[in-house]
């Protein structure tokens, strides 16, 4: 068991390196995210933002660096860390014969939760994410914003300090959106933490405490806000730091 | 077109093959195998050639089941190519005809399919003693190889359009589970009427005549017309042959057409009760939890609820054949299979839970939890199977001496499960993906490797064989059976535990690395 401090970072990552075959992918990234703060990562496709959320969650084995969740480091002490977090990846499939609310059950049993909280609670995030109708329906059958949303219940099931929630907003419809946005607000109010990645700078521009630039499987820059666009747009402040060519204006000319 | 989806299979098969040592195994070890099946028969073939009619004639039955069976098996091996699955191709501009021609000529470059045609040929060389027979062959033999394939093609098509519904997915679950203890049938059927092995007195043109008026016997039925001299059955045998060929290609590319244009299958509406029961027997433990889910998906899920039937549909015919024969022993070695089976089931377990088996890793579920908690849903599934299968035999009275074969019973299904949540953790396998067609492959898997199958077949055996001896040694007294029947399972329970320390440690040690074997898991 390693010493937490109250000052840990609620994430901390330390020269993360991924190579897949031989292709490094994430070099050596280092990145703290401070407590209590709600956290963005948005970089273009195929930046390495999921391979840095896996390695950072226990998912994918990094091939150097050290990762820590409130002290814990995930892949010494995995145990403890993984108590301490929830995790949503994207694009990784449910167990899908599980309806919506078997799923909430299964994810509280096995983080040893008493049943009649679990129930209680599960419930109570079905009712709130719009899913109570679908409660009874297999996952196989959810919609793709459906099943965003029942990750983000199963992973916010027990409460944890920490949420690491890759693209929670892809999919969804705008009323549950705000839903969402609602309920990471308070939470990161109560003093929990939310990491997420994102490709609509609008939404992180206007939820985020900070955020990190990642190209390339680098931090090309990381600060609040305010801090990163300086009065400008996060948008625009994103297509200057990733390089963005204007490469769609000559070609392609042939459709149209 | 042809050309292009015959390289776009090529270029699958080697990306697959390099991202996988697996894949790679497993293809050398299937191309060894079909050298080997045309080493064994296409020589005995060529060597009928010497004989007269009414032994060379075998080749019309011999061919007629390959035929049949080349149907049956592709329902449940990897017969359809999962890597060109039709559907993939419903965003282009294609007709179902093109299509169907690209997709045979790939199926012919398949190494099954070059088997048969190596059989195929050495099926002329039967005939090489009749000369006139040897053309009739040849053309015989490629109508043939086409109606295998085309058989193979239409059958599974058909199946999976039945099979988009979720009670059309049990139903065919159901029905092809049967179709597939075929052989068994048949074997039961030779068994009961003694066959005659003496070759001066061999005849078979009788169940040569019967096997050529059979669908899967009319193109094999054309040199053996041939070579008798019956001109007009042969060109019966033509005429049906190629019209047969021609309703096969007819439903084939409709079915295509259909997956063409309709391409999402759905999974079907199904709504799920409270399912309060499980919880409230087995607990709430992380471990209760796995086996509850475990135990559900064993009738929820489709591609579950084949391999269950054909697990327990199993030893009636082992405790049948028993009772015809009046053999002793086989109604124990049927149960005992059963048994193995049974516990051997859970090898790919992981591989049924594929990429969503994350959870699990992002939960820090404990290894040995998973791997226990999957043993007693396997053993609450099955170990009633089991018991009742021994009871009604030992009711019926074919099995010999009950206590001794208990003892094997036990220690055969505790061995098997412990070696599967072992073995299971390192080689998690492969399963059909969900929702897909639930034959498209089973417990064997094509990119399963023969590792998994020889553990498979070699473990149960070494673990369970000292017990075994010890029990038919003691089978005298009653004491010393009893004893035996105690320590056996205490053995029995001793290996599970085993299995599922050593499996839950490998998989609390490597689990990213697992989860990143399930990642390719499903086909
Ligand atoms: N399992 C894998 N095998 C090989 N390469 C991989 C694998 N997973 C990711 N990569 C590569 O790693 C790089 C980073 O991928 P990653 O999924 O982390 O990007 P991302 O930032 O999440 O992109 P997106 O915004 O599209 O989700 C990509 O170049 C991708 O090709
Ligand atoms: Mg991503």
């Amino acid at each position: 068991m390693t010493e937490v401090g109250p000052g840990d970072p609620a994430l901390e990552l330390r020269g993360l390196v991924k190579e897949f075959r031989g292709r490094r992918v994430v070099h050596a990234l280092t990145l703290a995210v401070p407590r209590g703060s709600l956290f963005g990562l948005v970089g273009p496709n195929g930046a390495g933002k999921t391979t840095t959320l896996s390695m950072a969650t226990g998912l994918l084995r990094p091939d150097g660096g050290t990762a820590r969740v409130l002290g814990h480091d995930v892949w010494a002490d995995p145990a403890a860390a993984k108590a301490a977090m929830g995790v949503a990846p994207d694009g990784m499939r449910l167990f899908e014969q599980l309806s919506g609310r078997e799923l909430l059950l299964y994810v509280g049993a096995l983080r040893r939760m008493p049943v009649d909280v679990t129930a209680a609670r599960a419930a109570e995030l079905l009712a709130v994410l719009d899913l109570a109708e679908d409660a009874s329906t297999v996952v196989a059958d959810y919609s793709a914003g459906m099943v965003k949303k029942i990750s983000l219940a199963a992973a916010l099931i027990h409460a944890p300090r920490l949420l690491v929630l890759d693209e929670p907003f892809e999919a969804v419809d705008p009323v549950s959106g705000q839903t969402i946005r609602t309920i990471l607000r308070r939470y990161v109010a109560s003093g929990g933490t939310v990491v997420m990645s994102s490709h609509v700078m609008e939404l992180v521009e206007g939820l985020c405490d900070r955020v990190a630039v990642i190209a390339g499987g680098r931090v090309l820059a990381e600060d609040t806000i305010g801090g990163l666009t300086r009065g400008g747009s996060l948008h625009d402040r994103f297509l200057e730091l990733v390089g963005a060519t204007d490469s769609a204006g000559e070609g392609l000319t042939w459709l149209g | 077109m042809v050309g292009l989806i015959v390289r776009l299979r090529f270029a699958m098969w080697r990306t697959a093959m390099s991202r996988s040592p697996l894949h790679l195994v497993s293809s050398i070890v299937g191309a060894l195998a079909a050298i080997g099946v045309l080493a064994l028969l296409g020589p005995g073939l060529i060597l009928l050639a010497g004989q007269p009619v009414r032994i060379t004639a075998l080749t019309v039955p011999l061919f007629a089941v390959i035929t049949l069976m080349w149907g049956v098996l592709s329902l449940i091996a990897t017969g359809v190519d999962s890597i060109l699955d039709p559907a993939r191709f419903a965003v282009l501009p294609l007709r179902a005809s093109e299509l169907a021609r690209g997709l045979l000529a790939a199926a012919c470059t398949g190494i099954p399919a070059l088997m048969l045609a190596g059989l195929a040929l050495a099926q002329t060389g039967s005939w090489l003693g009749h000369p006139a027979a040897v053309p009739a062959a040849l053309l015989g033999g490629v109508l043939g190889l086409l109606t295998a394939i085309l058989f193979s093609r239409a059958v599974t098509s058909a199946l999976a359009a039945v099979m988009t519904t979720r009670a059309g997915r049990v139903l065919g679950a159901v029905v092809v589970s049967l179709v597939t203890l075929l052989p068994l049938g048949l074997n039961l059927l030779l068994t009961t009427g003694s066959l005659a092995a003496d070759l001066s007195s061999f005849d078979a043109t009788r169940s040569a005549t019967v096997a050529s008026w059979t669908p899967v016997g009319w193109a094999w039925a054309l040199p053996f017309d041939v070579s008798t001299g019956r001109w007009g059955a042969a060109a019966v045998h033509l005429a049906l042959a190629l019209l047969l060929i021609g309703a096969l290609w007819v439903v084939w590319v409709r079915r295509l057409d259909r997956t063409l244009t309709s391409p999402l299958t759905s999974a079907g509406g199904q709504r799920i009760g409270h399912g309060r029961l499980l919880p409230a027997v087995l607990g709430t433990s992380p471990t209760a939890t796995v086996a509850a889910r475990r135990i559900r998906a064993w009738y929820r899920d489709s591609r579950l609820v084949g391999i269950a039937l054909r697990t327990a549909v199993l030893p009636v015919f082992f405790v049948a054949q028993a009772v015809l024969t009046g053999m002793p022993g086989l109604a124990g070695v049927g149960v005992v299979t059963l048994a193995v089976f049974a516990g051997l089931t859970l090898m790919n377990d992981l591989a049924f839970d594929g990429p969503a088996w994350w959870l699990h890793v992002a939960v820090g579920v404990r290894g040995w939890e998973d791997r226990l908690g999957r043993a007693l849903a396997s053993a609450v599934v099955f170990g009633p199977v089991v018991l009742l299968t021994y009871a009604v035999s030992v009711a019926i009275g074919v099995i010999g001496r009950p206590v001794p074969w208990l003892t094997v019973i036990v220690v055969a299904f505790l061995a098997s499960l412990g070696l599967a949540v072992a073995v299971g953790a390192v080689l998690p396998g492969t399963a059909p993906r969900t929702g897909g067609n639930p034959f498209a492959a089973t417990s064997g898997g094509a990119a399963q490797g023969c590792l998994t199958a020889i553990v498979s077949f070699v473990g149960p055996v070494v673990l369970t064989l000292p017990v075994a001896v010890a029990a038919a040694v003691t089978a005298g007294s009653v004491p010393g059976r009893w004893l035996t029947l105690a320590l056996g399972t205490a053995y029995g329970l001793g290996l599970l535990a085993l299995g599922v320390i050593l499996g839950g440690r490998r998989l609390d040690r490597r689990s990213p690395e697992v989860l990143g074997q399930l990642a390719h898991a499903q086909l």
